[in-house]
């Protein structure tokens, strides 16, 4: 026993060194779950705020290019305002023809970058927007230029963007002109260069063509530039294209972003949810049902009150 | 707490400041960013207790984690070396050492103090970056990253040597 004890004195280092390692590590493997990681990252407050001031003395460096960027989105937009206008002289013109009332589905909150890495596998963006704006995880990140990433995790006043250049990062996109499918997948090296994987033999793609969100998925509307194809490769296993793809978002001076903030997106996922469970179909069948029997009573009377119901529909 | 405590906490703070808002910032030819925090362990005096080289490399890697949003990585790295820096000390030093002597240009000579700084980065570089990738699918890229963020973190730590060396120098004659 004696013995043992004195082992251990004289090696305490190599005990107190594997104890190291292995927080360190413990560290490192949990910082996969959101709630292991959130106080170890710059969402955490202390940091955040410190990152926060850092960009706000920095961000006097890049004021040029920012409003060089600033000056081309507000003559694109200049010229859309532009053309809307005319397209509604036409609109009105045309008596038969009518605007739709589109729902306001999408909402943007824009942001600031604070901290991001661009050399890591595992690149990370704090923005200094968090819950208390509105933001949520999984929800679309852009720029001006176009697609930045998706919304991962938030604190109160921060959050984290899994941008476009992380290894995990996969994002669903189409070709702008024949609309065949694909998914964007970044590989370590070029902060301006992602793949876009799984496009079909058959489909035509050419160089200079510009990929885009497809809107599959509700984090993004249709539409939005990603990049523009580069280089035209076969996948390993040849059954698909392997797109080189060079994308808009300048991520090495990225300041300012916005985030979409999809509105409709609960509604969209409890209807998928409750048409792909049994037991909800049953539940919704069962009042339906029952509403069905509530109704009849009621329309009866109302019928022999009105004389002919009335269609809703046409009264505006 | 003792003076050398007090100093090596505000060498700590300096370092971080730099690695933080300076060096972290560096991506030279997109790969190599050095790790300029591992000075903090080369600077540790020989005969330092080896528990207290852990526990301090330990802090030191954590807080540059805090910083950085690689959650351990540096920690784990830090540790590493400050396991070997003893061992790579004792050897190194020449024959008529003192006792406690702190590794520099002038007590172990240029070359073997290189020598001794650049074999410590490439193992803290090492592990941080095969930590970071954790695969070996992409291993040159890696081993660049590696080879060059040990070789521009050694360059870095002898120009501070240096800086420092010509101060105390001057200190000295005046």
């Amino acid at each position: 026993m004696r013995a043992l004890i004195d082992l251990i004195i004289h090696n305490k280092h190599w005990f107190v060194f594997l104890l190291l390692e292995v927080i360190s590590l413990v560290f490192l493997f949990s910082s996969n779950g959101y709630q292991k990681n959130v106080y170890f990252t710059t969402a955490n407050d202390v940091v955040g705020t410190t990152y926060n001031v850092i960009s706000s003395i920095t961000s006097y460096i890049h004021l040029k290019e920012v409003n060089q960027e600033l000056e081309m989105t507000n003559e694109q937009l200049r010229k859309e305002v532009y053309l809307m206008r005319q397209q509604m002289e036409i609109m009105h013109q045309d008596s038969m023809k009518r605007m739709p009332d589109l729902p306001l589905q999408y909402d943007i909150v824009n942001a600031q970058v604070v901290n991001m890495t661009l050399h890591k596998a595992n690149n990370l963006i704090t923005i200094n927007k968090g819950e208390a704006d509105g933001i949520r995880p999984e929800m679309g990140v852009i720029c001006s230029r176009g697609v930045v990433g998706i919304v991962y995790m938030t604190s109160r006043h921060y959050s984290i963007v899994l941008p476009l250049l992380n290894v995990n990062s996969k994002i669903s996109c189409r070709l702008r002109t024949s609309e065949f499918f694909g998914s964007l997948v970044w590989q370590r090296g070029y902060a301006d260069i992602a793949y876009v994987t799984s496009v079909p033999r058959h489909a035509p793609v050419k160089k200079k063509e510009i990929v885009e969100t497809n809107g599959y998925s509700d984090i993004f509307p249709p539409g939005l530039p990603i990049g523009v194809v580069q280089h035209i490769g076969d996948s390993p296993d040849g059954m698909s294209y392997f797109l080189k793809v060079k994308l808009f978002a300048n991520f090495p001076n990225l300041r300012e972003v916005s985030v979409i903030t999809n509105y409709s997106a609960p509604e969209r996922h409890m209807l998928e949810e409750m048409a792909t469970s049994p037991a909800s179909q049953d539940s919704i069948l069962a009042k339906h049902e029952n509403q069905e029997e509530l109704k009849k009573p009621e329309e009866q009377a109302k019928d022999k009150i009105e004389g002919t119901p009335i269609n809703t529909d046409t009264v505006r | 707490m003792n003076s050398n405590v007090l100093m090596r906490i505000g060498r700590l703070f300096i370092l971080l400041l730099l690695q933080v808002l300076v060096f972290n910032h560096i991506h030279l030819f997109g790969y190599i960013t050095p790790l300029v925090i591992g000075y903090m362990v080369v600077c540790f005096h020989r005969g330092s207790s080896r528990v207290e080289i852990l526990i301090w490399a330990f802090a030191i890697g954590l807080l540059f984690d805090i910083f950085s949003n690689t959650a351990g990585m540096a920690a784990a790295a830090c540790t590493l070396i400050a396991m070997i820096q003893p061992l790579l000390l004792n050897r190194m030093a020449p024959r008529d050492a003192e006792e406690g002597f702190i590794p520099s240009f002038t007590t172990l000579k240029f070359w073997n103090y290189t020598f001794y700084v650049f074999l410590l980065m490439l193992v803290l570089h090492g592990c941080f970056y095969l930590l970071d990738a954790f695969t070996l699918m992409d291993w040159q890229l890696t081993l660049v990253s590696i080879g060059g963020s040990s070789v521009f973190a050694t360059l870095i730590i002898i120009c501070i040597e240096l800086i420092v060396h010509v101060r105390k120098d001057f200190e000295h004659h005046s």
